[in-house]
């Protein structure tokens, strides 16, 4: 290329309006063997620049070790607090609710089977609420394979 | 994001981060220190990775506050940034003494322009990016990249301009 469009570009260059492709240019150009020799003192600019550009990163990349077992086992506590609460406080209620003084032993009976009915009813009822803690499992193996 | 496809996706762009680091911290070490900071910081932030238009002007970003920083904490120390890890050109013919010599001459200059100058500079004229990437990158608008450009190299030029009449004198 001819050292007076050079000269051009070289202007613009140091304007900042060069494209990529003109400093592409410029740079083939300074890192030729037929630089002019009233240019010369550009050439170690950009020999620089492309030198620069060289250099690596040769350390490996190191990162924490993944966290999934840690989200399991805090899904896992929660879910065991959740179980401990319905069986407290359901647990809590049905004493209430139930006396143990019945005059009549047919009424007695009768309230027993009420009671236990009312029990197995509510088990089922919490057992069924625990099938949202499996949501937690489902979230996190989305999120961490 | 497990760690195998993290990788893969910061390995285009973890030279250029350790790069960018070296040209503002100077020091190889602490520009690798950097490098794996900010890998490792972009990690952590890994699920919140599809948000951003460019990871790597991201990246970017987090590079350069990262040195910023840490350049800030060594300016209140009063340490004095030691560079010693130029390359070493012994063996080489004469000729080429010369040119290493201009060439790290030219890097001297570089680190002697305000940091903000000396990173657009890596930017544009080292990593080939263009305006509108360096500007996403350091939050500027594009003209302002374009003003800071010409000026860092119109600096470089005067600098080496200075040396060469000096040269002859």
């Amino acid at each position: 290329m001819e050292s007076h469009n050079i000269e051009k570009l070289l202007e613009d260059y140091f304007e900042g309006s060069t494209t990529l492709q003109q400093e592409a240019q410029l740079r083939d150009y300074f890192m030729g063997d037929n630089v002019a020799p009233h240019l010369k003192e550009y050439e170690s600019m950009f020999t620089a620049f492309a030198v620069a550009s060289e250099e690596t990163y040769d350390r490996p990349i190191v990162l924490p070790k993944q966290q999934k077992p840690r989200y399991r086992f805090m899904a896992s506590a929660a879910a065991a607090v959740i179980v401990g609460l319905v069986i407290w406080t359901q647990g809590t209620q049905v004493d209430n609710r139930i006396s143990t003084n019945y005059e009549n032993e047919e009424v007695a009976i009768l309230k027993t089977k009420q009671a236990l009915g009312m029990m197995s009813q509510m088990i089922n009822n919490s057992t069924t609420q625990l099938d949202v803690v499996e949501e937690f499992d489902k979230a996190s193996s989305t999120l961490f394979k | 994001m497990d760690q195998h496809s993290f990788i893969k996706l910061v390995n285009p762009f973890k030279d250029k981060i350790y790069r960018v680091a070296k040209r503002l911290l100077v020091s190889q070490d602490e520009a690798q220190d950097a490098t794996q900071e900010v890998l490792l910081r972009l990690w952590t932030k890994r699920s919140k990775i599809k948000e951003y238009r460019s990871v790597e002007a991201f990246a970017m970003t987090m590079t350069k506050n990262y040195c910023y920083d840490k350049l800030k904490a060594k300016g209140s120390n009063n340490l004095k940034i030691v560079h010693n890890n130029y390359e070493d050109h012994s063996g080489n013919t004469s000729k080429h003494i010369e040119v290493a010599d201009e060439v790290a001459w030219v890097y001297k200059l570089m680190e002697d322009l305000p940091e903000q100058q000396r990173l657009i500079v890596q930017m544009r004229d080292v990593e080939q990016m263009d305006n509108a990437e360096i500007a996403v990158a350091l939050q500027m608008n594009e003209t302002a990249v374009r003003v800071a450009l010409s000026r860092a190299r119109k600096k470089l030029r005067e600098e080496l301009i200075k040396k060469r009449n000096y040269g002859i004198s």
